[in-house]
Formats: structure tokens, C-alpha cells, sequence
């Protein structure tokens, strides 16, 4: 499928927001903000370093309470559109903490699952409020150094699925 | 974490290794004996059934009670589970702006008084 937006392994999700739309923009371009609503519940966001503009890199960290203590989770990603107030397009890989790219090698996984995504957020002006879609997709294999990982599976489902038809 | 992302994290866990998916691949053409299985692999017959094991253990591959050999087969249910990843991540996003709207409803008495200094 040409089009990862359309394709099935794409979150599409329409909200609106009582709030205008430079203020939805900082949700996700201030750190403060952003850490104030990303991490799950039980979650904390220490580390969310953003250096907002075409280009740019971006480090989060996730850090989740678990019997065995506290544990950490690094995302990096580069910005790929920014037109404030508008769209914002970045990339998503975990990561460590220097924002390494974790490869597919570096976690003992063959060279086709590379766990790099796609995050697009649009918004809109309404009458005062914000209408925000946000799409987040598996990046398609053909673009270069990334293959889209759901994809694989995606491919071997629909291979074991053709032959246990037979 | 649900029990449904516990499975999806085990499918995913069994999958993210090249022998395994190998093992996979040929039972998508058919059952077959550990022994079959371990041919194609420079392996030792324990470090296979291992292998099997957590393939097992994630659903993906059932025992044969009928022969003492036990064939292994497929069985393809969790891969649709991992089809649907985007469907299973929504509600975590579903999640998160649902926090982004609380917070907006803290942060509105503070912006009557003066803007975000962000």
C-alpha cells in the first residue's frame, strides 16, 4: 500500500479540545506540557528533550514503577514537518539513553524488524476550539533504513493464513 | 498492563528471533517433528525443542498428542492478534488524550490569569 496513512497498521484518532490551538501545539512541542499527559498511568516522563524544528531530535524517557523497581524507557526521533500551530510530523524508535537507535541487531532480532514509527498530528482552528488528528503509523519497509515491522508480521499472517487454506 | 498486551508482548517476544520465525515459516507448509525442524538449523536437538518451547508457551505452535514423535503445527491465532497492533495501541492513545483534556481543564483558571510562560 502506497499510502501508510490508509494502510492498516495506522492509529487514526479525531479528537476536539476545549482549548485554542497554540495551546494544543505546546501539548505536544513544550516538554513540560508534554510530560504532563503522555505517560501512561503509573508513569512518569523525567527526560522529554525536544528540539522542535525540521531535522531536530527528540528524547523522551518513560519510567514505570514495576515490582522489580523503577524501570526506564528511551524513544528518540527526529522531526520531520513542523508548522506550528498546524502539523507536526516526527519519527518514534526506542532508544537508550544517549539516543542510540536500539538496531534490530542491538536486541537480537533479525534485520527486517527495525521498531521505527511514524507520529502526525494535525490542527485546526473550530469556532474556537481545537480539532486535533493524530495518526501514528508503522513506517512502510521501502523507506530506506526502516522497514515497517507490523508489516513483517503482517506478511507472515497472511502467509500462514494462505496455507493453512491448502 | 492488560492480559491482552501480556500476549501481544509474548507473540512479540517469540517472534523477535530469526530461528524461531525460520521454525514458523516451514510449519506454515505443514506439521512436523522436532527432528525435521532442527535439519535446516546448525542446532542442537535441546536448543531447537527450547525454541519450540516458547513457541509454545506464546501459542503459536501446539503438540501433536496422537505419535510418540508429537508433530508440531501451527496454530496462526496470535498472528492475528499482532495484525491488528494499531488496533491494540489505540487505546493507549485514547488514554493519554484523555489525560491531555484533564490537564487542560488544571491548566484553565491559571490561563484566565495570565498566559503560559513556556
Amino acid at each position: 500500500m502506497a499510502d501508510d496513512n490508509d494502510s492498516q497498521d495506522a492509529v487514526r484518532i479525531e479528537r476536539s479540545f476545549d482549548a485554542p490551538v497554540d495551546l494544543i501545539w505546546q501539548m505536544w512541542t513544550d516538554p513540560e506540557h508534554f510530560a504532563a499527559w503522555y505517560g501512561p498511568d503509573g508513569a512518569t516522563i523525567p527526560v522529554a528533550r525536544m528540539d522542535v524544528r525540521v531535522g531536530g531530535t527528540r528524547l523522551v524517557c518513560m519510567e514505570m514503577q514495576t515490582p522489580n523497581g523503577p524501570m526506564r524507557m528511551w524513544f528518540t526521533g527526529g522531526y520531520r514537518e513542523v508548522v506550528e500551530n498546524e502539523r507536526l510530523v516526527y519519527t518514534e524508535s526506542m532508544s537508550d539513553e544517549n539516543g542510540n537507535v536500539m538496531t534490530p541487531s542491538d536486541m537480537n532480532m533479525p534485520e527486517e524488524h527495525p521498531t521505527t514509527t511514524e507520529i502526525r498530528v494535525e490542527l485546526e482552528n473550530v469556532g474556537g476550539r481545537t480539532k486535533m488528528v493524530m495518526t501514528h503509523a508503522g513506517i512502510p519497509s521501502d523507506s530506506p533504513g526502516a522497514a515497517g515491522w507490523t508489516m513483517a508480521f503482517d506478511k507472515l499472517a497472511v502467509r500462514v493464513e494462505a496455507h493453512s487454506n491448502l | 498492563m492488560t492480559m491482552e498486551d501480556d500476549r501481544l508482548s509474548e507473540t512479540f517476544a517469540a517472534l523477535a528471533n530469526s530461528t524461531r520465525r525460520a521454525i514458523l515459516a516451514r510449519l506454515a507448509r505443514g506439521e512436523a517433528t522436532v527432528n525435521e525442524l532442527a535439519e535446516p538449523f546448525e542446532m542442537t536437538l535441546p536448543a531447537i525443542s527450547k525454541h519450540i518451547k516458547a513457541l509454545e508457551r506464546a501459542g503459536l505452535v501446539v503438540r501433536g498428542q496422537r505419535a510418540q514423535y508429537r508433530p508440531c503445527a501451527l496454530d496462526a491465532a496470535p498472528l492475528e492478534e499482532v495484525s491488528t497492533w494499531a488496533e491494540q495501541y489505540r487505546p493507549v492513545w485514547e488514554g493519554r488524550f484523555d489525560r491531555m483534556d484533564d490537564y487542560l481543564r488544571r491548566l484553565r483558571p491559571q490561563r484566565k490569569t495570565g498566559e503560559h510562560d513556556g
